[in-house]
């Protein structure tokens, strides 16, 4: 089952403030269970990879917040007197560090699932004439990710190879020849853009946009559970004031479910099919 | 009137001395197919540049004289206007592509021209039907095969209907049966529609006979000539051609049909049988090596030994294996199966040696290589690297990574390299190995290995399916056999060895 990439489009917009505005970690759980469960049955063939990155991403907060913040009462050790990392490290910076990660971690999994539901060029087909440019910079810039990452090993794996160091501590040397083959490929691409009449004359679409009641659904949903959020904010939890954060309200609790739309209507698709072919 | 005219073409790119064109002045008329050669460098690709406006517009430099394409100036138009009329395929055709499906792409310059859907429609079904992909139309280009992708890159330019297309070595990364299949695409858009057609490309054998005129650039001066004039003169010709040079056929063959009859009456003689090679001791063993990338096997149950004093190629088509198997030997990815065992440091260059190369001067790159590795490079030992030619980059690549072991595995080396530096690099393997140093080399280049190693191994589907000299393993074969073998058989693969 495939949704219209708009629906998919105001399903991440809704996602992103849930995870953006809410930091109640009941909340967040339940959220990365229901993007759990709507990436799973779209995933197609896609790997983990977008995971890992966000499992990166989710514990970097946590090392910063807790070697950088002395703020606190609740004290886990004390460090020597020594530069930036001297002091109290307490678990209150350690609470915050990991709220923030689980934040970045929602976000990270929302694009995964966004990449791998939405294909660049039917996004850029359905965006109106005057959004076209921006748009289609924008799947280049989302198109070089993967490359750069992909570069990334290629420039470490050629660092092992002529005897040099790699891994995280050689990431300073890596970042001019990244530079380099980042702009290399950027200047291709704008040339290819270039020699394809790319911003020519009046644009026109190949694809038709299909919108189907699913698509509806899930737009619906998506809307409904953005202005939760937005007009019902949920009271913050700021583990500084309190490390037991707060019981979200049935509110909180029901702007993320509706986010598991697609989810439930990929399950509903695939049982009327399986009753199709008993 | 013609269709393309240089008129005293005179180009520098910005901060450069030499000029990378020379006073060019050539026509194209409508319907011709002009092959480009030359040595690396010498300016091939900014002359194919020079017809969509991406030189000077896109590159700055310093522009003099005149380019004409279809009555537009193209200093007077920019690369989106000229892009219609000359459609561009670049080398690596994964620099072309901005969307992720074959359709959108091939969408993607007609919707640049604000066509109505229905004629894009059309436009899209003829060129999928033209370039033989209409199976590939719903398929994510990442999961195509490089022959593929290049005949994507050719049916998104030709949808956009250019009165010429502009070929920037479009076989370069191809197997031999894929480079094949894009060959025939081009001879079908030439033979049926009369497309006015552009190809650089270094191995010529491949389309010498559909040629009408052969601009020869050398240091950015270019000489238009008639193609058995060209090949007669020297540069890089057919294998073929090179075996009638020899035996004084006249008129000069471009091609093997051409040929047939003059081979016909060649001395009925065989091949000497292979000597067998000298070689040392084993300083590479892999037994069962198996690997899969996400569930995709890549490598399954291939075993070989290297052995030191020889320089052995593998060959196979495009994502057979080639790359993960000399990674696996290299101690690059870890066997899911099997194990390596090698007695020495295994240097690995890469496909992209551009990744090697990231010190601000060649000097800088070679600072720890030994004085008789650095000798070719001293002409060039204040540039920047990224600044040289591929064939030039791929040079200094192997130099910095030879000077560290004496087991070497080369993925792709001769991609994009002209003759001579093809000749430099053979010689250097050899002298290499002769001095003890072990050379497993992956390539599609059929001449080039049968000229360069004692060994050949051929791959298919992970696994390793033949193993023995040159001689018996590119003999008789539909793919991998050189163009003298595929004249007279019987065991000959190069024109110096024939008896005429």
């Amino acid at each position: 089952m495939s949704l219209n990439p708009l629906a998919w489009c105001a399903w991440a917009v809704a996602a992103l403030a849930v995870a953006f505005v809410d930091r109640n970690p009941y909340l967040q759980l339940v959220l990365l269970m229901v993007i759990l469960n709507v990436w799973l049955p779209y995933r197609g063939r896609a790997t983990g990879g977008y995971w890992k990155v966000g499992t990166l991403l989710a514990v970097t907060p946590i090392v910063f917040s807790v070697a950088l913040s002395r703020f606190g009462q609740h004290v886990l050790f004390r460090l020597p007197d020594i530069p930036i990392l001297g002091g109290r490290w307490t678990l209150e910076a350690l609470v915050f560090g990991a709220s923030t990660g689980a934040a970045l971690l929602l976000v990270v999994a929302v694009f995964g699932v966004l990449q791998t539901t939405v294909r660049s060029a039917d996004l850029v087909s359905r965006l109106p004439p005057f959004l076209y440019r921006a748009g289609t910079v924008f799947v280049l810039a989302v198109a070089f990710a993967p490359q750069t990452v992909a570069a990334v090993r290629s420039i470490s794996e050629a660092r092992r190879l002529r005897g040099q160091r790699s891994g995280w501590r050689a990431a300073p040397a890596l970042l001019v020849p990244l530079l380099l083959t980042t702009l290399e490929r950027a200047m291709q691409y704008a040339e290819s853009l270039d020699a394809r009449g790319y911003g020519s004359r009046h644009r026109s679409r190949y694809q038709r946009a299909s919108w189907q009641p699913a698509d509806h659904l899930v737009l619906a949903a998506s809307t409904v559970s953005l202005l939760l959020v937005i007009l019902l904010p949920p009271t913050p939890y700021m583990p500084y004031q309190g490390l037991v954060p707060p019981f979200p309200t049935l509110v909180g609790f029901g702007a993320v479910l509706l986010l598991a739309f697609p989810a439930l209507l990929f399950a509903t698709r695939r049982e009327h099919h399986v009753a199709d072919l008993v | 009137m013609s269709l393309i005219s240089f008129d005293s073409v005179t180009y520098h790119y910005p901060d450069a001395q030499a000029p990378a064109l020379s006073d060019v002045s050539a026509q194209v008329e409508p319907g011709q197919v002009i092959l480009l050669r030359g040595p690396s460098g010498s300016g091939k690709s900014t002359l194919l540049r020079c017809l969509n406006g991406l030189v000077p517009h896109s590159t700055g430099g310093r522009f003099a004289g005149r380019v004409q394409v279809c009555g537009l100036d193209t200093r007077d138009h920019p690369p989106r206007v000229l892009g219609a009329r000359v459609g561009f395929v670049f080398q690596h055709p994964d620099a072309q592509f901005v969307l992720e499906d074959v359709e959108a792409e091939l969408a993607f310059g007609v919707e640049n021209q604000g066509l109505p859907r229905p004629l894009m429609r059309k436009r899209i079904e003829e060129v999928l039907d033209q370039v033989g992909i209409a199976a590939l139309r719903r398929r994510r280009i990442k999961t195509l095969s490089g022959g593929e992708r290049q005949r994507v890159a050719i049916a998104a330019t030709l949808v956009m209907h250019p009165a010429a297309i502009a070929l920037d070595e479009p076989t370069s990364q191809l197997d031999p049966q894929a480079a094949e299949d894009v060959l025939q695409v081009i001879a079908r858009l030439v033979a049926e529609l009369g497309m006015t057609t552009l190809i650089a490309e270094h191995r010529v054998e491949r389309v010498a006979p559909m040629v009408d005129r052969i601009w020869t650039l050398d240091r950015g001066a270019l000489t238009d000539e008639e193609p058995r004039t060209a090949l007669a003169n020297g540069g890089a010709r057919p294998p073929v051609v090179d075996l009638a040079l020899r035996g004084g056929w006249a008129p000069l063959p471009l091609g093997l049909r051409e040929a047939r009859a003059h081979a016909a009456r060649l001395p009925h003689r065989d091949a000497p049988q292979p000597e067998v090679a000298p070689v040392g001791p084993v300083v590479v063993r892999a037994e069962g090596v198996t690997h899969a990338y996400a569930g995709h096997s890549a490598v399954s149950g291939a075993s070989l030994e290297l052995r030191r004093g020889e320089v052995a190629v593998l060959m196979g088509r495009n994502g057979c294996g080639k790359t993960t198997l000399l990674k696996l030997l290299a101690g690059l990815l870890r066997p899911d199966r099997g194990r390596v065992q090698a007695d020495r440091p295994v240097a690995y260059v890469p496909q992209d040696a551009d990744m090697l190369l990231f010190a601000p001067t060649v000097r800088e790159e070679l600072r720890d290589v030994t004085p008789d590795l650095t000798r070719p490079f001293t002409a060039w030992l204040d540039r920047y690297p990224r600044d040289l030619s591929s064939g030039e980059r791929q040079q200094l690549a192997i130099a910095v990574v030879a000077a560290r072991t004496d087991v070497l595995l080369l993925d792709e080396p001769t991609r994009g390299l002209d003759p001579t530096i093809k000749q430099a690099l053979t010689a250097f393997l050899q002298t290499r190995a002769t001095a003890g140093a072990t050379v497993l080399v992956a390539t599609h280049d059929v001449e080039w290995a049968a000229r360069t190693a004692g060994r050949v191994l051929l791959m298919a589907d992970g696994e390793i399916y033949a193993d023995g000299p040159p001689r018996v393993v590119l003999s008789d074969s539909l793919v991998f056999s050189t163009q003298v073998n595929k004249l007279i058989g019987r065991g000959w693969l190069l024109p110096e060895e024939v008896p005429v």
